[in-house]
């Protein structure tokens, strides 16, 4: 893994599920036998009600939640013919991923959080240098004794997002909008195969909630990243999101375009009428 | 019509009113606090004659001691108290080395249980033995010498800064630390970039502050003899040598005092990021005042004319 400019496009990975079960060790059930299929460079948006299980699914997508049942795969998903896929890479098989293959799926998938999950009290450059800890030896981690190659690719990273003269600050003295960008750079340092995003602009106001939408957007479609987002916001998903996969209870009951779903399949979803907290921008009238 | 009183009819649906708590666990509590206060009085044996003419006596040997103070003794007492304040030091740093990858091990999330209980106990106990008597048991092996003291700070700080860094290590958020963790990062790197950066401030001004607590432990273990102001002055009270006692608590005083103040004043700019110095911040805040004082007739004056105006 030691191209780091190696940004010629397609380099997204495909992500299966395949009668996948979450089982909390509380007992409460996350997921409820969820099949479905992201191909590469996807752009899908996750909409459900809080406890639904957004955060489950993409959780179990890097493995920070472990699943009980079933099978995900990250990586070459094609059907049988694996034979053009010797340039996508390494392919996981998470109900069996422990240890060093789990940490080398996880450099390969980046993670931005609805609370940002910076470190506060150092600088916004070290931030963005924790996507590059996977390729990093400890000694030179622990110093802080970065690679000349890795700090230029976090420098490149906040270019894309736009916050590159914020390096040498603390993350502290940023705004929310900024913080949450930071955190993309951190995974774009990662140069992943794949976006999670679970509620990135659940704390930000409305215009900041697009510019994060639109950053992620730009990374899916210039560089082939594979995203999947989850949204409480119904406007954002449909007008951000390729594909739209709706959770109830941990169970997928709508999976399809994006564009298509109206306000039928929205309540569908969430299982009851939507109100004005469903959307970012829309006044009340439009929905009712 | 008149608002609702006591008398007004009251709700139909039948509510049990809670019981009076009786507290007797309180009441028992209350017992046993003043029975001991009663018991340490009796124990204690106080004999009040010596209590009555203890003012006068106090004064006798203030006036022995300060007036004056023994100044010839000055140089002699300024280094012994660097002898004391170099033990504090040593012994600090040694309790850092130490007790840091210690407090690592005994931080919840970081190992596991069979490591983190024998470590927390270990800390505890460390924590209950005073330094002097860590010192008086390490005697018969390191012999009476600075150096034991520093052993023995450095033995009684590992216990509190153990503590003290496990604490602030599950204080952190875990925000940072999952992202680390979800960027394929190691634990000794998730560590490093998720928990370090947000406990650093913290566990540093511990670090200082154990150093505070040192220095007046170091002058306390130089009085079973490990070197320094301690032994110099539980000298000079032997052979009652009270203006030389003077000196010598003018030093400790004076010293200790302003390591506090130095040393706090670097804990306050590590755990805000601003520095305050006490006289300093005294100062530019009356200047402010006179500043805000100067700028106001014109305020006054600003308003009136706006009132007039409106």
């Amino acid at each position: 893994m030691s191209g780091h400019h190696d940004d010629d496009g397609a380099r997204g990975a495909g992500i299966r599920f395949e009668h996948v079960n979450v089982t909390y060790p509380n007992g409460y059930q996350g997921l409820r036998d969820v099949s479905l299929t992201i191909e590469p460079g996807e752009m899908v948006a996750v909409v459900g009600l809080s406890g639904a299980g957004k955060s489950t699914l993409v959780r179990t997508i890097n493995g920070l939640v472990p699943i009980t049942s079933g099978e995900i795969t990250v990586g070459d998903v094609s059907d049988g013919a694996a034979a053009d896929g010797a340039a996508a890479g390494e392919t996981y098989r998470l109900s069996t991923l422990r240890g060093a293959a789990q940490r080398r799926l996880r450099s390969e998938v980046g993670m931005v959080f609805q609370s940002f999950n910076l470190a506060r009290r150092t600088t916004v450059l070290n931030n963005v240098l924790v996507g590059r800890l996977h390729h990093t030896p400890t000694w030179r981690s622990l110093l802080g004794a970065w690679r000349a190659d890795d700090v230029e690719l976090a420098m490149q990273a906040l270019e894309r997002v736009e916050i590159v003269q914020k390096a040498y600050s603390n993350a502290s003295e940023l705004s929310g909008g900024q913080q949450q960008r930071v955190a993309i750079a951190r995974t774009l340092a990662q140069q992943p195969r794949v976006i999670l995003a679970d509620e990135p602009v659940a704390s930000l106001d409305p215009p900041t909630s697009h510019v994060v939408m639109r950053d992620l957007q730009r990374i899916n479609a210039d560089l082939g990243i594979t995203v999947v987002v989850n949204l409480h916001f119904l406007d954002l998903a449909r007008r951000y999101g390729q594909r739209m996969i709706g959770l109830r209870a941990g169970e997928v009951v709508y999976d399809g375009p994006a564009a298509d779903a109206d306000e039928s399949t929205l309540e569908e979803i969430y299982g009851r009428s939507l109100t004005a907290e469903d959307v970012l921008d829309a006044p009340p009238a439009v929905l009712e | 019509m008149s608002a609702p009183t006591l008398a007004a009819p009251r709700p139909t649906t039948t509510q049990d009113r809670p019981r009076k708590p009786a507290h007797v666990g309180r009441k028992v509590l209350w017992l046993v606090v003043v029975a001991v206060v009663v018991a340490a009085f009796w124990g204690v044996d106080i004999s009040w004659d010596a209590l009555w003419d203890m003012p006068g006596k106090l004064w006798h040997y203030l006036g022995l001691m300060f007036l004056p103070p023994a100044w010839s003794q000055l140089p002699a007492a300024l280094s012994a108290t660097m002898l004391s304040v170099a033990m504090a030091w040593f012994g600090t740093a040694l309790g850092v080395v130490i007790s840091f990858p210690l407090s690592l091990l005994a931080t919840r999330g970081l190992a596991p249980v069979a490591v983190r209980w024998p470590l927390r106990a270990v800390f505890a106990l460390l924590r209950a033995v005073p330094e002097v008597v860590i010192a008086v048991l390490m005697l018969s092996v390191t012999g009476l010498t600075a150096f034991t003291g520093a052993l023995a700070i450095a033995i009684g700080s590992v216990g509190t800064l153990g503590k003290w860094g496990y604490e602030a290590f599950e204080a952190v958020d875990g925000g940072a630390t999952e992202a680390a963790t979800a960027a394929g990062a190691s634990r000794a790197q998730v560590m490093r970039w998720g928990v370090w950066p947000n406990a650093a401030p913290e566990v540093l001004a511990f670090w200082l502050y154990r150093f505070e607590i040192s220095v007046r432990a170091s002058a306390i273990l130089g009085l079973i003899g490990a070197g320094g102001i301690g032994k110099m002055l539980v000298d000079n009270i032997q052979f009652r040598v009270w203006d030389v006692v003077g000196i010598l608590m003018l030093v400790v005083v004076v010293v200790t005092m302003l390591i506090d103040q130095i040393s706090g004043t670097v804990r306050h700019r590590i755990i805000t990021g601003r520095w305050e110095v006490p006289v300093v911040t005294a100062l530019r805040r009356r200047s402010v005042r006179a500043a805000r004082l100067e700028a106001s007739p014109s305020v006054l004056e600003d308003e009136s004319r706006d009132g007039t105006v409106g």
